[in-house]
């Protein structure tokens, strides 16, 4: 009996051991170096306290940073739940199963291209003499457009390449939910004469509810880790329009200043109210 | 006996000769040599001779290349930190803080004295100088020259602009976007080594100066004068330029969508390379117009301090550098026609140099040189002062912001932080 009541933690410990020491060590590091005034151009550093969580506050540049940042999950979030649902939904009434199943391959392309690729890729696309996606524009109006250089349009334009790497994906997920759904309900409601709309709208979401929920948080950690999109397509630009909070902690780190613990101070800012709002966010959700 | 074969044997003797020398000494290296760079055709070329370094050191190498930017990022990042790379690919915009923060060491105390350091430009000699003492030896470098399109200025009327007054006069002229013609393409890319890189003659043409008395000077009138005239100028830059770098611009240079470039001497010899260039039969070279002077620049390698503990390591990444830079590659650079990556007099000099591309290259990067000066502000604090005014002025590109003197108020109230430097 003692055995059995002690296996459970010869499994968990040494998990939980190799979790604490990845996620921890370097999460304890991080707001240690934040509290100095470490540079990468210089070995001495000392203990400057908040000092660097001050400055911040009086950074016009991580205010906007923090503000493209909330921007880019809105945007992203909220246009892949709607277009996986919207495209879940459609391959499931309009398609029969042989030609759902070849489209969930299809579908499944864009987000196995790795994202550096397709950054490149899409940033050609865009470009405003030669690419696909501005060709209908100069051909109706003679006159180039250059999305990626519009401050207004270049965020929409990043989070379009965003939308078509992970919509894709989330529809497929979204057509296999409504599949393995029990189809009692869904025939009881066309005997009553429901039309598709309403079959999905008060029966197939509501009861995929708890699903749902859990892949917009997945969509939600994956928007927060969309450096490397952004810095192929814009770097931040134009100007800091498109600069959001890791890429301007990376640029104060590594590219422009070498501030290391002033790039620090942002990344436990960040993590910080990752954790507050997503708590916040999941308890409103689940409740 | 021919001339090529003449050159071969004293190739060969001279190579034969290096390697005795190295050879009787012992072989100086014990590891594979690692290099953080950024892609030149001078690299790639440097990659099929594989076999002659390891001849000559008993090891092999390895190239991480990134794009200028990562590259400059993580270089930063490695030598500051790990120091997984013997050798770096460095430039003018980041020697000083490299240098000056001793993540480098100096080159000529691991130069083998035989491969003769002397022999390179002496404009890039001093490009590599740092607080008196030479950091790297140079891959590429020289300073900006002007190409123009003389089938489009002649069809337009116009003579090849000689001073900045012409050239803006000219470059509306020949923008005839029904054509998909662009007068000029310049860069708005921000960075130290973009925008701010293609702004700064415009700066110093107008009298600028980065400081004054020791005070901050970047609100001045000249430097008003010199973004408005890039503002102005960019109105007719090619579509993709305005958050553009070296690529966008060049790209739409050779594509034949640009009448008129002022860029990094590299570019002549692209220019007229059938296969990157859709003008090649079409362009002509000119210095910039006065009173305009070109961007003194050079990129090399250079010996990590960290990457290489000791001087046997140490001793072995200078004899990769030297072996990388020295005249054997750089011939075999020309014979390849990659003319835009040599660097040694005795290169230039050479009757292969001639006969390869006869008076009006040669005789055009020459005209250049006088005109050439070092831009920027050779202190390690340049890259963030630098990139700050590279935002700045993207912003004032894209229409993000259009108050002038207020960014440049801005940019000097940031750079008083360095003024004691």
């Amino acid at each position: 009996m003692q055995q059995r009541q002690s296996l459970p933690y010869v499994f968990l410990v040494p998990t939980m051991a190799i979790l604490v020491v990845l996620a921890f060590v370097p999460m304890f590091y991080a707001i240690g170096v934040s509290l100095e005034n470490r540079t990468l151009s210089s070995p001495d550093s000392h203990f400057v306290g908040l000092k660097n969580y001050l400055l911040l506050f009086g950074d016009s540049r991580f205010v906007n940073a923090l503000w493209v940042s909330v921007k880019w999950e809105l945007i992203t979030v909220s246009a892949t739940m709607i277009a996986a649902i919207g495209l879940g939904v459609l391959m499931f009434e309009a398609a029969g199963p042989k030609l759902r199943n070849a489209l969930s391959l299809i579908f499944l392309i864009p987000v196995l291209l790795p994202r550096v690729c397709a950054a490149f890729v899409w940033k050609f696309a865009f470009h405003p003499l030669y690419g696909i996606i501005t060709y209908p524009y100069r051909l109706i109006t003679g006159q180039p457009l250059d999305m990626l250089s519009s401050p207004t349009q270049a965020l929409f334009a990043v989070a379009f390449v965003d939308l078509w790497q992970w919509g894709f994906f989330f529809a497929v997920i979204v057509l296999k939910l409504i599949e393995i759904l029990p189809q009692q309900p869904l025939e009881a409601a066309r005997l009553d004469y429901a039309k598709p709309w309403q079959i999905h709208v008060y029966i197939t979401l509501p009861m995929l509810r708890v699903p749902l929920v859990s892949l917009m948080f997945v969509k939600m950690i994956e928007s927060l880790r969309s450096f490397d999109l952004i810095y192929v397509m814009t770097r931040g630009g134009p100007g800091t329009s498109t600069e959001t909070l890791d890429m301007y902690a990376f640029s104060q780190g590594f590219i422009e200043a070498g501030k290391i613990s002033y790039a620090s101070s942002m990344a436990v800012i960040m993590m910080v109210a990752t954790v507050v709002i997503f708590t916040v966010v999941w308890k409103r959700l689940k409740s | 006996m021919s001339y090529n074969c003449i050159r071969t044997i004293a190739l060969a003797t001279v190579f034969g000769a290096l390697s005795a020398s190295v050879a009787t000494a012992g072989p100086v290296c014990k590891s594979d040599v690692r290099i953080l760079a950024q892609p030149r055709d001078a690299l790639t070329m440097l990659e099929e001779q594989k076999a002659d370094f390891k001849t000559l050191s008993g090891v092999d190498f390895e190239i991480d290349y990134l794009n200028e930017g990562d590259r400059r990022a993580k270089s930063q990042a490695d030598a500051s930190t790990t120091g997984r790379y013997n050798v770096y690919y460095v430039d003018e915009a980041n020697l000083a803080l490299f240098a000056s923060s001793g993540w480098l060491v100096p080159l000529l105390d691991h130069y083998p004295a035989e491969f003769d350091f002397d022999d390179f430009d002496d404009g890039r000699k001093t490009t590599a100088t740092y607080d008196g003492k030479i950091w790297f030896a140079p891959i590429q470098g020289g300073g900006d020259i002007m190409v123009y399109r003389k089938d489009l200025l002649e069809a337009a009327g116009i003579k090849p602009p000689t001073t900045l007054d012409e050239l803006r006069a000219a470059v509306p002229k020949l923008t005839d976007p029904a054509k998909g013609v662009y007068g000029i393409a310049l860069r708005g890319k921000r960075g130290s080594g973009d925008n701010v890189w293609r702004w700064m003659p415009y700066f110093k043409a107008e009298g600028g100066q980065w400081f004054d008395n020791g005070k901050p000077a970047f609100d001045s009138q000249a430097a008003v004068d010199a973004t408005n005239i890039y503002l102005d100028l960019f109105k007719y830059s090619s579509p993709g330029t305005q958050t553009g770098s070296w690529d966008e611009a060049t790209g739409a240079f050779l594509s034949g969508q640009v009448a008129i470039i002022i860029e990094s001497a590299p570019l002549a010899a692209i220019t007229i390379d059938p296969a990157k260039s859709s003008v090649t039969d079409k362009v002509a070279f000119l210095p910039p117009p006065s009173p305009m002077p070109g961007g003194g620049f050079a990129h090399g390698f250079a010996i990590g301090a960290k990457g290489n503990p000791d001087k046997e390591a140490r001793d072995c990444a200078g004899l990769f550098v030297a072996w990388a830079t020295s005249k054997e590659v750089e011939m075999k650079r020309l014979e390849a026609g990659d003319v835009g990556e040599v660097n040694r007099k005795s290169i230039v000099e050479s009757a292969l140099f001639s006969e390869k591309y006869g008076t009006a290259l040669p005789e055009a990067l020459a005209a250049t040189a006088p005109k050439t000066a070092v831009n920027f502000w050779q202190n390690a604090h340049w890259p963030e002062l630098g990139n700050k005014w590279g935002i700045l002025l993207e912003e004032l590109i894209t229409g993000q912001r259009t108050d002038v003197k207020g960014a440049l108020d801005e940019l000097d109230e940031f750079a008083k932080q360095f003024a004691s430097d």
